[in-house]
């Protein structure tokens, strides 16, 4: 397998669980540049080009508030999870716990060793 | 005007209207925080170093696709029905243009040349127009909401035909190229219908009379063909029935260009209108040996379907 294969693969794989880690990150509020950060510091790497656009889209579909501050000179739009956002947080890690449970057998290693 | 600046802009100008000052200002803030970031690592930061951050960023349009991604014409969902019926309406307005085609070729009498150049430029003319009203209606169709849900239609698993080898299929071309056969061999025998006597009179190639009542009686077999092309239109899958009316199609045109081939000229031709052009026996040589060859296409169509129902019978 070529290394622009397994990038698309990797990338696919990652795309699918970036929303959870999103919306976990927003249990505190953040504008983006923060956020990316934040993502980063704990080993989810991803580009501005894709977090921007999606959280916006997680803001459209009502799963984050989000509200325009003054700070440092400058003013920022900060996000945070909404009532439904937080609702689908709970329900997406009971769903991830599952996945990572199932694909742990598959792979057979223990759950703690694929987190 | 600072590279940032000019950043911005440049998406704003590939976003739709109402999304160009709220995307903006965020892409902004967003961009600024990272040049600051970066300056707290390295201190002053050069024009350079901003076209780093900007570069790595992306492209103007990709950026702006990325908030706004494009739709599509057409919804993916209408998709296969928007393809089967341009091919539909392609293939009828074939049929049509040969038909007007034929008819202005036996009043005129004009080259060959110009018979199918008026045919290429008839068809492509209404095709270019049936290509725009149908693109433009499932375009329309497509900005609805529920516009995925519509495009499935009510199905059952029993509904599916049974599966079978890949020649089952009828393609929409063969389809049109026959009724495009039929609806030329049916206007060049019943021309005399709507001509003048003095018209006739003056054309230099027509069927001789024989030939042209012999054909007239061979009328049904034209329009059976063109039934049962619109029967396959109806269900696109080769059966046992619809293979032994084929065969049985196939097996009269046969005969048909067989007979035309020994029963004498086919063609009337005013030889003193086209003296330089033709001899008038290696002419009608040629005629025969047309006639053959084009009973070629009948006869193997006839071998095949025979063959297909044999399978079909072993299966």
């Amino acid at each position: 397998m070529t290394q622009s294969q397994l990038d698309k693969i990797r990338l696919e794989l990652r795309r699918g669980v970036l929303v959870l880690a999103v919306l976990a990150s927003l249990k505190e509020a953040h504008y983006g540049y923060s956020l990316r950060k934040q993502l980063n510091d704990n080993g989810i790497e991803i580009d501005e080009g894709t977090l921007y656009p999606l959280i916006r889209r997680l803001a459209e579909q009502g799963l984050l508030d989000s509200e325009w501050q003054q700070g440092e000179g400058r003013e920022r739009r900060y996000y945070q999870l909404s009532a439904s956002g937080h609702s689908l947080l709970g329900q997406l890690t009971d769903e991830w716990q599952q996945l990572n449970g199932a694909l742990s057998n598959l792979l057979g290693v223990k759950p703690e060793e694929t987190a | 005007m600072d590279l940032v600046t000019r950043y911005i802009a440049a998406v704003q100008r590939e976003l739709p209207e109402d999304k160009r000052d709220e995307i903006g200002r965020e892409l902004n803030a967003n961009i600024r925080d990272q040049l600051d970031a970066l300056t707290e690592q390295k201190g002053e930061l050069s024009d350079d170093d901003s076209a780093a951050v900007l570069l790595q960023m992306g492209h103007p349009r990709d950026v702006a696709q990325q908030f706004v991604p494009p739709q599509p014409l057409i919804s993916l969902s209408y998709m296969p029905v928007y393809r089967y019926t341009l091919y539909m309406v392609l293939g009828i307005l074939f049929v049509l243009q040969i038909i007007a085609s034929t008819s202005a070729w036996l009043h005129s009498q004009f080259g060959l040349l110009l018979y199918l150049k008026s045919i290429a430029s008839g068809f492509i003319g209404d095709a270019c127009l049936a290509f725009t009203a149908i693109t433009v209606t499932y375009m329309l169709l497509s900005r609805e909401p529920t516009a995925a849900a519509k495009a499935t239609p009510n199905w059952h698993p029993r509904q599916l035909p049974a599966v079978g080898p890949g020649w089952q299929t009828i393609s929409l071309q063969n389809i049109f190229t026959d009724l495009g056969t039929y609806a030329f061999l049916l206007v060049m025998i019943w021309y005399p219908l709507w001509f003048t006597p003095e018209q006739l009179e003056a054309q230099r190639i027509s069927l001789a009379e024989p030939a042209r009542q012999f054909l007239t009686w061979c009328t049904p077999v034209l329009l059976a063909g063109i039934v049962l092309n619109i029967g396959q239109l109806k269900q696109r899958f080769w059966n046992r029935p619809l293979l032994i009316a084929n065969v049985t199609l196939n097996s009269a045109l046969v005969l048909i260009l067989l007979y035309l081939a020994v029963s004498g000229p086919l063609l009337e031709i005013n030889m003193a209108a086209l003296p330089y052009v033709f001899e008038w026996d290696s002419l009608q040589r040629t005629i025969v040996v047309t006639l053959l060859i084009t009973a070629c296409f009948p006869g193997y169509e006839l071998v095949r379907d025979l063959l297909r129902l044999k399978r079909l019978a072993r299966a």
